[in-house]
């Protein structure tokens, strides 16, 4: 029989051989330190998924104006 | 039915957001509206909330305001291509109790799998990583249905002709439904190989195709 150390690296073996509520415990340990350390919640843009939107759209400032103009550039 | 499915299952996804399957009727409906509100979720991104395009097979996008759980993201679905309608999920869904007491719904297993495959290069690893973690935990007395869902799902050539090898008779019963068994049962790795990624193949540009019409709606809804 194929054993796991076989297919996959020992970190993920290990993984494999937790139990799913071991490995849901584990994940919301991960989660509360991506937290403590100030992640981000805003999902990765992922330009595969159907739902992906090249051109979101963006609040606009109070007065009005363009938030970023481009006031001098190189010539390349 | 996402992220956290995935890592309880045995995969591993970090995922920042939470992804919910719902019936998509008018009462229904109406429940989830009441508890997005005490969420203070807001919609973000095309299409609208509503039943009309949870139905057609959209997601709708909304993040959270509520204090605690500030700026959480949440899309919910009803119809995803492949797999079978709602109240089929629910009947095989898993239920988890928490430590804390929570209680949580999950699509089972196999439906995970229907609706991971997508046109998206992220899924596929996911779906090889979860049927290994089931096969490597109930393989030494496996019932009939795990080893019919093995044969029909396994991504992982060398597993998948352990499991061929060792069944062979229902495994010759599913190679219409599934050619690439012919390899496995044979031991041909390389072929097994290739022909699973042919299968892969197949299967996303399946999913680009259904998508076609749906994103066109979303792009009139964007620009409109």
């Amino acid at each position: 029989m194929i054993q796991p150390e076989e297919l996959v690296e020992a970190e993920w073996a290990e993984w494999y051989r937790l139990t799913p509520i071991q490995r849901w415990l584990e994940s919301e340990k991960l989660w509360q330190t991506y937290l403590a350390l100030g992640g981000s919640l805003d999902p990765e843009p992922d330009t595969q998924s159907p739902f992906f939107d090249a051109h979101p759209p963006r609040p606009h400032p109070p007065h009005g104006r363009t938030g970023v103009r481009v006031l001098r550039r190189s010539r390349v | 039915m996402g992220g956290q499915a995935c890592v309880f299952y045995g995969a591993a996804e970090f995922s920042r957001d939470t992804d919910l399957a719902v019936v998509a009727d008018v009462i229904n409906l109406a429940r989830l509206r009441r508890a997005l509100d005490d969420l203070q979720a807001r919609v973000i991104a095309v299409p609208p909330f509503g039943l009309k395009y949870l139905r057609k097979g959209h997601a709708i996008h909304l993040r959270c305001r509520h204090p605690e759980a500030l700026r959480m993201r949440i899309d919910i679905m009803s119809r995803m291509r492949g797999v079978e309608s709602f109240s089929k999920l629910w009947q095989r869904r898993t239920t988890i109790k928490l430590p804390g007491g929570t209680t949580c719904n999950l699509l089972s297993l196999p439906d995970l799998v229907l609706a991971k495959k997508t046109q998206r290069d992220k899924d596929w690893p996911m779906i090889r990583r979860l049927v290994e973690a089931h096969y490597f935990q109930y393989r030494n007395d496996p019932n009939p249905s795990q080893i019919r869902f093995w044969l029909q799902e396994l991504r992982t050539p060398q597993l998948l002709i352990e499991v061929a090898q060792s069944h062979a008779n229902l495994t010759r019963y599913l190679i219409s439904k599934r050619p690439l068994l012919a390899k496995a049962i044979l031991g041909r790795t390389d072929e097994l190989e290739r022909a699973l990624n042919r299968e892969e193949a197949a299967e996303r540009k399946r999913d680009r195709l259904y998508w076609l019409p749906l994103r066109k709606e979303l792009e009139k809804l964007r620009h409109g």
